[in-house]
């Protein structure tokens, strides 16, 4: 079990080796960095047995650490994407300044997220949040312009969510005397009801502050958007879903005894619903590519919190299984932006266009991971998106599904407009030197498009560690052994079996495109985008006729009064709010020594007139 | 042997679909002619216009995705085809061994649009991509009364699948079209959407986009999209007279009901001018969701 | 034993008399005596303190006058272990300090050294004594210093916030007096442990005005709300690590003083009460009042406020753990206040307004430094994995077992509101966008250097290993807690 140790002591070597060997040489740096993350994650696999628990007592604390089924599955997230950025992140810093704090925080990060799954005290669970959440802040400052003070914002929500957790955690210890998470949900069950009530919410609000929820979500646009995009793949592929892992803890172990848990469950899915829904529509307001996928993302945690709040199995499934592959698809596009930005320097949909013939596997990925995020078949995201209605079709939610099919519909506007954005339109001549990225950024990119078509086929890869992890929580399953490699099933005894379904449609398609391009393409001639009809004219070199400005506006103009208010506004003027009311106060301190003197003697007074009340 | 049928079956329900596709959306020339007051071509016109198109040579291109851009929506037409059941007893056109998931449906139905959406937005038209835009958008709109249409029949019946609500239209005796007439309306006004007609024709748009997405699209491109187009007409009557009106045991049944729906769409507002976009989705928004909604309360209390 | 508790206060005197002598013989001696003065204050306090760990309290008396007529000197877990951290300070100050007579001269450095043993030397008796008129003698000489180093930049506003101290502080003295008074004619006797034991026998009214007027003095030297007028003005007058000392030893000492009246003298229950109220009450009021700051050293100051009414607050709790959360804070706030007063006023040197809006993008011109401040930030904030979380930590557990839910929501308002302000500056320091401040940095000297990387790498210790301190913390917690045993210890002496 002291390889836990060894891995930790590894991330943290790592971590201040790394950073100082940019004085040696770049690569030297490189090679560090990677040594440490995959080093680190190999010896995970290899040495660390699941359910081997090992305990020790800093500063009179119990602290345990070891994994269970449930951790192990995030653990799969957390270091399978951790690694394919890391070695994305070596292409993407190549001639970047700070690289060594960016190598620096990026491990830490990895090994915080390690350190939340592997923790069963409250503690080292708390610990290693914090970790995360500064290790997270310093990424989003590291362009060292924090414009709007997005870092801050970042942080100050993390904090509320992180006190509310410590606030938690002190309260369960003061019933139980230790800090472990098993003795939590023991004692949970006998707690006073208004503790039952309070604790869970406590918790929700920091998990929900971390997985974006709404409205706790404010932080997330800013702080996806402005961290480099290399660290921004681990940020929302990963990092959000430790937020998702304590709450499905929180909901199994704790909601699922309270008698009053239906209320939490359906807020829960209802902010998850409606999360997804407005932030489909923001995210479809967006014009550069990070803002979008930073909406994009919430919405998609959105989807993740309504299926595991549902709480039935199918619902958690679903949740579960989408949070793989929003892992997936999310840390792929963030990558493909990231590879734009090193290409073209730029993330705005309205500058840059028509990269699919100069980036083309860029674009590769890029198409597999929308087709993933828009849920179509024949990709994984699509099992995920189906469970998820039948769970909330199957558990009565139906204004909810809804609400849900809305924001998976609209989001076909902007992921259309991701991919026409950046590779569809006119070529223009600005933008002709563009080459593809390099192979150390586009094979990660492609290796996880290519698993996220294997999942379309065969989600049982991902679902049985799911279930192994539900069983983990104490979940009984139910018909567990009907979660075939390739079929699945809802609670209504609907199946659908995967694999001769999807190799239908490959074969169509395949035949479709054989046959076509047998016959066409070759024979064929390629004209470029300026050669085309347009009123009757043709448009000039340097005319740019790509629609992008307004792009989807009439339906902006459809949903306008849902998007009249931001709710990030509210926040603003309730923190000037209490700011001037702190200015008021602060002139006590007047700066007159004549006034101190009074004070003095106003507190002796009001003293001796109020001592039998006080003392 | 049973593979070779299944193939075989396949095939003969394409065409099956390809025919009487076209020769729906000749009548639909034809009609909106008439009602216009003009003599309008021959009912079999949409087959010249395919035949003369597929003899043409194919030139040029805009890339791959352009190229493939139609292959995309052939592919989705014909998936949606043989995943509806073509007629109620099923032994002839068995087709995909598939219980028809309702859902796993309306997605795959979205696939062919969005792929040749990508196809037409390679072409670098801006035509084209406002198009497509609009065409999402609008789907955005329809999508909403039609789900809740088919909410409304899952939760009353229990099952998800296409054949589930055949059969159980078959025991009750009774078509969803009178049991649960609340969700057929809802379906059918989203209907209007999905077909495309007057006035909620935004996305090709002749006067405004020069046929929007198709454009720069001609020759064999366009008799591809023509003939899917064909095809998706038949497989979506097809499944609202699954499951609205009971299914269809032979084929001259199954032809009257389509055609009967089929009617709906480009009749109503057929002399109305185009809505804006905007308007067409708060129009779905209104009341279809409301009959949309009306459904699902009515299969919440039943 | 290497030595006796009156050391601690005869050296330092002694030391600080000799200082203009030795400054006759050899200038440099004045800056080198007070740190061999400290460094064998702090052996010796090391010393003491693990024997007291293990044998039990050290009483002495002073003069051969046993108590209660004589003074004692009480050197116990809890006062051993507050002594060892002020000098421990003390000699990070004069660490910090050594060099500084590059810029002062040394006429200036010879006051500045010699006030500083004074200031020790009365903190430490403060600490010590086990007797309260001498502590109120110990009390002025801590006074009289502070002032002095208050006004220590000869010009109007440290003057001027030197009167205000030391007007606040004649204040403070007149009410001690008052309280000495009454309890002197109500039981005879000024011995500690002696008018411990005789407490219930006072008239109830005498006892809680005589209370009240310990707390008025105390207070305001301790900077509870509202009788700390003055330290802001002083704090952001005098220079950084005066500052650090203000927070590290003089409040500390007057806290302690507060705590002994509380715990051990007095018997009234209600005054955990309210010191949980002003507690509350100092450290609302000073850390909204920080984060409207514009310059950076008063913003340290009403943070040092507010961090010393959450101790009050946690000493409230009356109960063992809230002791233990109380010290421990106590510890971290000496070491990471410390830090951040030291390397704060590098970072605004060389600034005529020392404003927080002038250290934008000090991070690349400073960047030892700024990273000091930043670790100094992030662990007073609370953060894990530094020190500062500890003892967060021990004060909301404290707080959760004494049922206060109310009272730890408020402890994370305001916590959070001190994050608000810290990161801000923090910010500035890394903001490279905005224009980068003109004013020239003062590269810090390697002394100065050496002394806040020892406080960072303390910050990380305690962070990553608490049980380097969390053994001292119980004892000197348990031994505080024991009354009974403290006035036995005292009052058996002379047996």
């Amino acid at each position: 079990m002291a390889t836990l140790y060894l891995i930790f002591i590894i991330f943290l070597g790592g971590a201040i080796l790394t950073y100082y060997a940019g004085k040696l040489g770049s690569v030297l740096q490189d090679i560090i960095f990677l040594a440490t993350i995959l080093g680190a994650t190999s010896l995970f696999y290899a040495g660390v047995h699941i359910n081997d628990f090992m305990s020790f007592n800093p500063g009179g604390i119990t602290l345990t650490w070891g994994i269970n089924y449930f951790g192990w599955l995030f653990s799969l997230i957390v270091l399978g994407l951790g690694s394919l950025a890391a070695v994305y992140s070596v292409g993407y810093m190549k001639g970047k300044k700070r690289r060594g704090y960016f190598y620096f925080n990026f491990i830490l990060s990895i090994m915080a997220m390690l350190g939340i799954l592997v923790s069963q005290d409250l503690i080292s669970f708390f610990i290693f949040w914090e970790i995360m959440t500064w290790s997270s802040y310093l990424m989003v400052i590291y362009n060292g312009k924090d414009d709007q003070k997005l870092g801050l914002k970042y942080f100050i929500f993390s904090a509320i969510g992180a006190y509310a957790m410590l606030m938690a955690i002190v309260m369960v210890h003061s019933v139980t005397n230790t800090f472990l998470i098993g003795n939590m949900i023991e004692a949970y069950p006998q707690m006073s009801l208004s503790w039952q009530i309070w604790i869970p919410i406590l918790f929700l609000t920091a998990f929900g502050v971390k997985a974006a929820m709404m409205p706790l979500h404010v932080w997330a646009p800013g702080a996806y958007s402005s961290s480099p995009m290399a660290y921004t793949s681990v940020f929302s592929g990963a990092l959000s879903k430790m937020g998702i892992y304590g709450m499905v803890i929180i909901l199994v172990t704790m909601i699922s005894h309270l008698p009053q848990g239906i209320w939490f469950r359906e807020t829960l899915a209802w902010l998850g619903g409606l999360t997804a829904a407005l932030g489909t529509l923001w995210a479809i307001k967006q014009d550069d590519a990070k803002k979008l996928l930073a909406y994009s993302s919430i919405a998609q945690l959105g989807y993740i919190i309504t299926g595991v709040a549902i709480g039935t199995e199918l619902g958690l499934l679903a949740g579960l299984f989408l949070a793989v592959m929003h892992a997936l698809f999310k840390g792929t596009l963030f990558m493909v932006v990231g590879a734009i930005e090193k290409q073209t320097g730029t993330t705005n949909f309205t500058e840059v266009t028509g990269l699919i013939r100069k980036m083309p596997w860029t674009f590769f990925s890029a198409l597999l991971a929308i087709i993933a995020l828009a849920g179509i078949p024949p990709l994984g995201g699509f099992v995920g998106k189906w469970m998820l209605y039948e769970a909330l079709i199957t558990s009565n939610h139906y204004l909810l599904v809804i609400l849900i099919f809305f924001a998976s519909t609209a989001a076909f506007l902007y992921c259309y407009k991701f991919l026409f954005g950046f590779f569809m339109g006119q070529e223009e001549k600005e933008w002709e030197h563009v080459k593809e990225a390099p192979a150390t950024m586009v094979v990660p990119m492609v290796l996880m498009a290519l698993f996220m078509a294997v999942l379309g086929s065969w989600p049982g890869i991902i679902l049985n560690p799911i279930n192994n992890g539900l069983v983990d929580l104490g979940f009984v399953s139910t018909y567990k052994h009907l979660w075939d490699t390739s079929i699945l099933f809802n609670s209504w005894g609907n199946q659908v079996v995967l694999k001769p379904l999807l190799y239908s449609v490959v074969a169509i398609f395949v035949f479709f495109a054989i046959v076509l391009i047998w016959k066409g393409f070759k024979g064929t001639r390629y004209v470029s985008t300026k050669d085309i009809s347009s009123s009757g004219e043709v448009p000039g070199e340097n005319e740019n006729l790509t629609f992008s400005l307004g792009f989807a506006q009439p339906f902006l103009r459809a949903v306008g009064p849902v998007m009249k208010r931001q709710i990030d506004r509210y926040y603003t003027e309730f923190a000037d709010g209490l700011e001037s009311f702190f200015e008021f106060l602060r002139r006590i301190y007047t700066g007159n020594g004549q006034t101190y003197a009074i004070y003095v003697f106003v507190f002796v007074v009001i003293v001796l007139l109020f001592k039998d009340v006080l003392f | 042997m049973e593979l070779f049928i299944n193939i075989l079956g396949a095939i003969v329900t394409f065409l099956v679909a390809f025919i009487v596709g076209m020769t729906y959306g000749g009548l639909n020339r034809k009609i909106t002619a008439r009602v216009q007051n003009r003599k309008g071509p021959p009912f079999y016109q949409n087959f010249i216009d395919a035949f003369k198109l597929s003899s043409k040579e194919t030139a040029i291109h805009h890339g791959i995705m352009h190229y493939l851009g139609p292959a995309f929506l052939m592919v989705s037409s014909v998936m949606t085809l043989l995943i509806v059941p073509v007629f109620t007893n099923n032994g002839w056109f068995p087709n995909l061994n598939f219980k028809g998931d309702l859902i796993f449906l309306i997605y795959i139905m979205t696939f062919g649009p969005l792929g040749m959406a990508l196809g037409s937005g390679q072409t670098g038209n801006p035509n084209a991509a406002i198009g497509v835009t609009r065409g999402l958008s609008q789907m955005v709109g329809f999508e909403i009364p039609w789900v809740m249409a088919l909410i409304a029949l899952m939760i009353q019946y229990h099952t998800t699948s296409i054949e589930g609500l055949m059969e159980a239209q078959a025991q009750t005796g009774t078509w969803f079209m009178f049991s649960s007439p609340f969700a057929f309306i809802a379906a059918i006004l989203a209907m209007f959407g999905m077909f495309r007609y007057s006035p909620f024709d935004i996305v090709s748009a002749p006067t405004e986009l020069a046929s929007g997405p198709a454009s720069e699209n001609g020759g064999k491109y366009l008799f591809v999209m023509m003939s899917s187009g064909s095809v998706f007409t038949f497989a979506k009557l097809t499944l609202y007279v699954d499951l609205f009106l009971g299914g269809a045991a032979n084929l001259p049944v199954l032809l009257l009901k389509t055609f009967a729906l089929y009617l709906i769409p480009i009749l109503y507002g057929m002399t109305t001018p185009r809505y804006r976009t905007e308007q067409a989705i708060r129009w779905f928004w209104g009341w279809p969701s409301f009959f949309g909604l009306l459904a699902i309360i009515q299969a919440v209390i039943l | 034993m290497v030595g006796t508790p009156v050391l601690f206060i005869a050296i330092p005197l002694l030391a600080a008399f000799l200082i203009p002598l030795l400054g006759m013989i050899w200038k440099e001696l004045v800056r080198i005596v007070p740190g061999l003065v400290l460094i064998y204050l702090l052996i010796l306090a090391v010393n003491l303190l693990d024997h007291v760990m293990v044998h039990g309290p050290i009483i002495e008396i002073i003069a051969g006058w046993a108590p209660p007529i004589g003074i004692n000197l009480v050197f116990s877990a809890f006062s051993g272990f507050l002594v060892t951290i002020m000098i421990f300070l003390g000699l990070l100050i004069w660490l910090y300090s050594y060099r500084f007579k590059k810029n002062v001269g040394y006429e200036p450095a010879k006051k500045y050294f010699l006030l500083l043993m004074m200031l020790i030397t009365g903190s430490v008796g403060i600490v010590l004594t086990g007797d309260i008129f001498n502590m109120f003698v110990f009390i002025e000489i801590t006074g009289i210093s502070a002032y002095g180093l208050t006004a220590f930049y000869t010009g109007r506003d440290s003057a001027e916030a030197s009167f205000k101290y030391l007007m606040l502080g004649s204040i403070a003295s007149t009410f001690l007096l008052l309280a000495i008074m009454i309890i002197y004619s109500q039981l005879g006797t000024l011995n500690m442990a002696d008018i411990a034991n005789r407490i219930h026998t006072m008239n109830p009214t005498y006892k809680i005005i005589s209370l009240i007027f310990f707390i008025t003095a105390l207070g305001i030297e301790a900077e509870i709300f509202p009788l700390n007028g003055w330290a802001p003005d002083a704090y952001s007058e005098a220079p950084g690590p005066v500052g650090a000392a203000f927070a590290g030893i003089v409040v500390k000492a007057s806290v302690y003083a507060i705590i002994r009246y509380i715990f051990t003298i007095f018997d009234v229950d209600g005054a955990f009460n309210f010191l949980i109220i002003i507690g509350m009450l100092t450290l609302i009021i000073a850390e909204m009042a920080a984060i409207r700051q514009e310059k950076l050293k008063r913003m340290l100051a009403y943070s040092s406020i507010g961090q010393m009414g959450l101790v009050l607050v946690a000493f409230g709790f009356g109960t063992e753990e809230g002791v233990y959360a109380a010290l421990f804070l106590m510890l971290n706030h000496a070491i990471i206040k410390s830090l951040l007063f030291f390397s704060g006023s590098y970072l605004v040197y060389n600034s005529k307004d020392k404003l927080i809006a002038e250290m934008n993008g000090l991070g690349k011109k400073l960047p030892i430094t700024s990273f000091l401040f930043a670790l100094g930030a992030f662990a007073i904030i609370g953060l894990p994995p530094f020190a500062g979380f500890w003892s967060k930590l021990s004060v909301l557990t404290a707080a959760a077992d004494k049922n206060m839910i109310f009272i730890m929501s408020l402890i994370l308002f305001v916590s959070l509101i001190e994050l608000v302000y810290y990161l801000r500056v923090v910010n500035r320091l890394y903001n490279s966008k905005e224009k980068a401040s003109s004013i020239e940095v003062k590269k810090p000297t390697a002394n100065a250097l050496i002394t806040m990387l020892v406080l960072g790498g303390l910050i990380l210790l305690i962070g990553f290993y608490p049980d380097v301190v969390t053994g001292v913390l119980h004892k000197a917690s348990a031994a505080l807690m024991d009354k009974s045993q403290y006035i036995h210890n005292v009052l058996s002496i002379n047996q």
